[in-house]
C-alpha cells in the first residue's frame, strides 16, 4: 500500500513537472495547496508569471511585426515606392538570398525590398524585415556585388533588431505595464487607449534614429560587419563594400547632407573599419561573374 | 529503507527525463513557415507551419533543426523560426523570468497587435498602410531564389551557418 501511495506521488511529481509550462501558463492555481512544489518554490513561480518584460531583447517577433508595419507606413507616407516589376522582383531575390546567409533567415513576416522613387541617396530597414533602397542609392552601385553588400548592410540592421533598440526604455516599461496587467486578448478601451499611446512614441524613436538623425555610429559598424559576413557567405566579393561607401562619399558635395549623409558616420571611417573585416576573407570565385553583370545591368536597364 | 532509495531514484530519472522532454519542445515564432524535406530554405516542405505550433526536437545541424510535428511529421525548421521552451520548476532565474513573460505574451497574441494597430491607424490617416500592404505581397519562391543563386555561380547551401 505505502508502495502504491508512494508511485502516485512519483507519477503526480512527474507530470507536474511534464507541465510545467502549463502550469506557469495558467498562474499556478492548478497546483494549489496539496502540490509537492514547497510554497517558497509556488511564491518564485507566481512572480515569474508576474514579470515584466522590460527590454527590447523582450519583445515579441509578431510585436516586432507590427512595429515594423508601422514604420514601413511611416517612411512610405514620406517616399512613394517605385514601380518597376523586374527591378523589384530582381531585388528581392537577390535580398532573399542574402537573408538566407544572414543570422536571421527567418522573420515574423519574412523580408521585403523594396525601390523609392526618390533621387535622395538613403536605404532604411524597418524592424522585420522591411527593406528599402532609393533610386539615388541604386545608381550609385555599379555592379550586383555592390548592391548585395547594401542589401546586406540594411538585413544587419534587422538581424540585429537596431531599429528596436533605439525605442526608449521607459516606452517598453509603460508599455508591458499595461500588457502585463490585461489577461483577456482584446483590450478595454482604456487599455487600449494608454498602450496606442506607447505605440506612437515608440515609432516616433524608430523613426527619429531611422530617417533623421541616425543610429549610433556603433550600429552602423556592427551592421558594416555583418554585412561583410552575409555578403561574402552569399559568394560575393565583400571588397564591394568600400567601393560602394567611396561612391557615397564621392556624391556627398551634391548631396545637401540629406538621406543617408544625415544619418550615416562618414566613408572614410567605415571603410577602415570595413577593411579588418575584410582582410581575413578568401577571394571570392570570378565564376559567374558574367551573368551577375548582364542581369544586373538588365534589372536596373529601366531605372528613371 | 531499500525500496524508498528505489523509489527516490525513480522520481529523480522521471523528473530527469521530464526535465529534458520539457527541453525540447519548440513553438513556431513567425506567422509561417515550412518543415523541410532537408536543411535548406529550398527543400520540398513536408508540413507547413504556423505560429504557436509545437515541435519536438530530434537534433540540429548548424542553424537548422531536426524536428517531428504533432501530425509525426518529421522535418528541418531553421533556429530563427522557433523559440526553445524552457521552463524548469528547480531554476528560476532571470533570464528565465524573461523568457516565461515574453512567452506568455505571445502565446496570447497580445502586445502590440493588430488591435493596437488598428487603434494607431485610426489616430494616424497618413501613415500608408496600402502600400505596406502591397509591399507584403511582392513573393519570391524558394526555388527562384535557389535559381537565381546557381546562375550566378554563388553559394546554395544558405543559413547553414
Amino acid at each position: 500500500m505505502r508502495d502504491l501511495k508512494l508511485s502516485v506521488s512519483a507519477v503526480v511529481l512527474g507530470s507536474l513537472i511534464l507541465s510545467g509550462c502549463s502550469v506557469i501558463d495558467q498562474g499556478l492555481d492548478l497546483a494549489g495547496d496539496k502540490s509537492p512544489i514547497s510554497s517558497a518554490d509556488r511564491q518564485t513561480v507566481g512572480k515569474t508569471t508576474q514579470a515584466l518584460r522590460s527590454t527590447f531583447a523582450e519583445i515579441t517577433d509578431e510585436e516586432e511585426y507590427y512595429i515594423g508595419r508601422a514604420v514601413a507606413a511611416l517612411i512610405l507616407a514620406r517616399y512613394p515606392a517605385y514601380e518597376n516589376r523586374e527591378l523589384t522582383q530582381y531585388l528581392n531575390l537577390l535580398g532573399t538570398a542574402i537573408a538566407w546567409n544572414s543570422d536571421r533567415p527567418e522573420t515574423f513576416a519574412g523580408y521585403r525590398f523594396l525601390v523609392l522613387d526618390t533621387d535622395e541617396v538613403n536605404a532604411l530597414a524597418a524592424p522585420g524585415g522591411f527593406v528599402f533602397v532609393s533610386k539615388g542609392l541604386l545608381r550609385l552601385c555599379r555592379d550586383e556585388d555592390m548592391l548585395a553588400v547594401l542589401l546586406a548592410h540594411e538585413i544587419g540592421h534587422v538581424t540585429a533588431r537596431h531599429g528596436l533598440q533605439s525605442i526608449k526604455k521607459s516606452r517598453l516599461v509603460d508599455a508591458f505595464k499595461v500588457i502585463g496587467s490585461e489577461v483577456a486578448r482584446r483590450y478595454g478601451p482604456q487599455e487600449l487607449a494608454q498602450l496606442t499611446d506607447v505605440f506612437e512614441d515608440v515609432l516616433g524613436d524608430i523613426v527619429e534614429s531611422l530617417v533623421e538623425r541616425g543610429y549610433d555610429r556603433k550600429y552602423e559598424y556592427e551592421a558594416d560587419a555583418l554585412a561583410v559576413r552575409f555578403a561574402s557567405g552569399t559568394g560575393y566579393d565583400p571588397l564591394a563594400l568600400p567601393d560602394l561607401l567611396q561612391a557615397i562619399e564621392d556624391r556627398s558635395a551634391d548631396s545637401e547632407g540629406r538621406g543617408w549623409y544625415r544619418t550615416h558616420p562618414t566613408p572614410k571611417q567605415r571603410i577602415d573599419r570595413a577593411g579588418k573585416h575584410i582582410a581575413p576573407l578568401p577571394e571570392p570565385s570570378p565564376a559567374g561573374a558574367d551573368v551577375r553583370s548582364q542581369r544586373f545591368a538588365l534589372a536596373m536597364k529601366n531605372l528613371k | 529503507m531499500k525500496r524508498s532509495v528505489r523509489i527516490a531514484a525513480f522520481i529523480a530519472v522521471l523528473a530527469a527525463a521530464a526535465a529534458l522532454l520539457i527541453a525540447e519542445t519548440l513553438v513556431i515564432k513567425v506567422q509561417t513557415t515550412s518543415l523541410r524535406r532537408e536543411p535548406k530554405f529550398y527543400a520540398a516542405s513536408v508540413a507547413t507551419l504556423r505560429q504557436g505550433e509545437t515541435l519536438e526536437r530530434i537534433s540540429a545541424e548548424g542553424a537548422w533543426i531536426q524536428a517531428r510535428n504533432t501530425a509525426g511529421v518529421t522535418g528541418w525548421v531553421h533556429e530563427s523560426a522557433v523559440e526553445a521552451r524552457k521552463f524548469k520548476l528547480a531554476a528560476m532565474d532571470k533570464g528565465l523570468k524573461t523568457q516565461a513573460t515574453a512567452g506568455e505574451v505571445a502565446l496570447a497574441g497580445k502586445g502590440f497587435n493588430k488591435q493596437v494597430e488598428d487603434s494607431y491607424k485610426a489616430r494616424n490617416t497618413g501613415a500608408d498602410y496600402d502600400a505596406v500592404e502591397r509591399m507584403l505581397k511582392i513573393a519570391v519562391s524558394p526555388e527562384a531564389v535557389l535559381a537565381f543563386l546557381k546562375k550566378g555561380r554563388l553559394d546554395v547551401e544558405g543559413g547553414s551557418r
